[in-house]
């Protein structure tokens, strides 16, 4: 720590004075550095130096409010940050995949019905094929009864065709 | 004086705001500040003043101080102190001076508590200039190196060599 002991001061002189000049004011260096050995000044009195040691007592007193109230802030901005993230996080994957909106639940009913401004003939073609699709759904579920009682498949194909092609024909409009 | 590395552990110590720390930094280091104030003021009142301001800043300062020279940033901080006291004499004596009272010759005679004791160096050194003085003082009592002065003062190591060569070698002259 103490950088004096490290250098060397006719080397230090040598780069700014001539070298008889760097010797010569090396000598004068150390010689008023004896000087200055050989008179030293007065020592602090001891009740000085027990009065800095309170007075930085008192002043890390008064210091470490101003601290436990920084650290608590931090601490409590800290921990409401985890919370909400995890609280979001939380939300996120509870949510899972999303039910469809009634909007979502509008789009699928056919552009010609949603379109058309005779509410009574759409309606009525609504009902109509609503009861058509109910229909086909009894033959099949008959159906499929009959087939675990041996009936053929042929019979299911063409009532699910059937269907496939009212429903087409549905959205076709 | 302590090693490099009892240092290091102490100054880590004060960071922390750890007072027995603080107190070995006291003990460490009071007699050598506290010479530089009086080797610069001449006055024991002074001094006293100085050296509490001096270490009740630097226990509110550590947490500032990033490595280095720790007795080139302590010095630094004294040279500050004593440039703010200076400043603040000047302040004085200057509505000292428009007033023309009494008080300018009460403040500005020293007490005889205070040059109770003066030394012949003390003497010869108030002959000198201010500058001068300080570079002298800072060089003897902080043990800084040449290199280390100059960055505390901020200015060329050539310069620093010079004033502190021309100074010492007058003071040397004045002594003998």
């Amino acid at each position: 720590m103490n950088g004096q002991n490290q250098e060397n001061l006719e080397e230090l002189f040598e780069q700014f004075f001539a070298p008889e000049q760097a010797a010569s004011a090396v000598e004068d260096v150390c010689k008023a550095e004896q000087i200055l050995r050989e008179n030293p000044a007065p020592e602090p009195d001891e009740l000085l130096i027990a009065d800095i040691k309170w007075q930085i007592e008192e002043a890390l007193a008064a210091r470490k409010p101003a601290w436990t109230f920084r650290t608590v802030a931090y601490r409590v901005a800290v921990a409401a940050v985890i919370i909400v993230v995890a609280a979001i996080g939380i939300q996120l994957l509870q949510k899972g995949p999303q039910k469809p909106s009634k909007i979502e639940y509008a789009l699928m009913i056919p552009r010609a019905i949603w379109d058309s401004n005779d509410i009574s003939t759409a309606d009525a073609d609504l009902a109509l094929l609503t009861a058509e699709i109910r229909q086909v759904e009894d033959e099949v579920l008959t159906l499929e009864l009959g087939e675990r009682r041996g009936n053929g498949e042929r019979a299911v194909a063409e009532l699910e065709m059937q269907l496939i092609a009212i429903n087409s024909n549905f959205w076709e409009g | 004086m302590a090693k490099s590395d009892d240092l290091a552990q102490i100054i880590v110590g004060c960071k922390k705001g750890d007072s027995r720390c603080l107190t070995q930094i006291v003990d460490m280091y009071a007699s050598r500040c506290y010479a530089y104030f009086y080797r610069l003021t001449g006055n024991r009142t002074v001094s006293d003043d100085l050296l509490s301001e001096l270490f009740v800043k630097l226990t509110e300062k550590f947490s500032s101080y990033k490595g280095g020279s720790f007795e080139g940033w302590l010095f630094r901080i004294a040279s500050n102190i004593f440039h703010d006291y200076l400043r603040g004499k000047h302040r004085r004596t200057k509505l000292f001076d428009a007033r023309k009272t009494q008080v300018e010759l009460e403040t500005t005679e020293p007490r005889r508590s205070d040059t109770e004791g003066v030394d012949k160096l003390q003497v010869q050194l108030a002959r000198l200039d201010a500058d001068t003085k300080e570079l002298i003082m800072l060089r003897f009592y902080s043990e800084l190196s040449f290199k280390e002065i100059a960055k505390v003062r901020s200015e060329p190591i050539g310069t620093t060599l010079s004033k502190l060569h021309r100074g010492l070698k007058r003071l040397r002259e004045m002594m003998e």
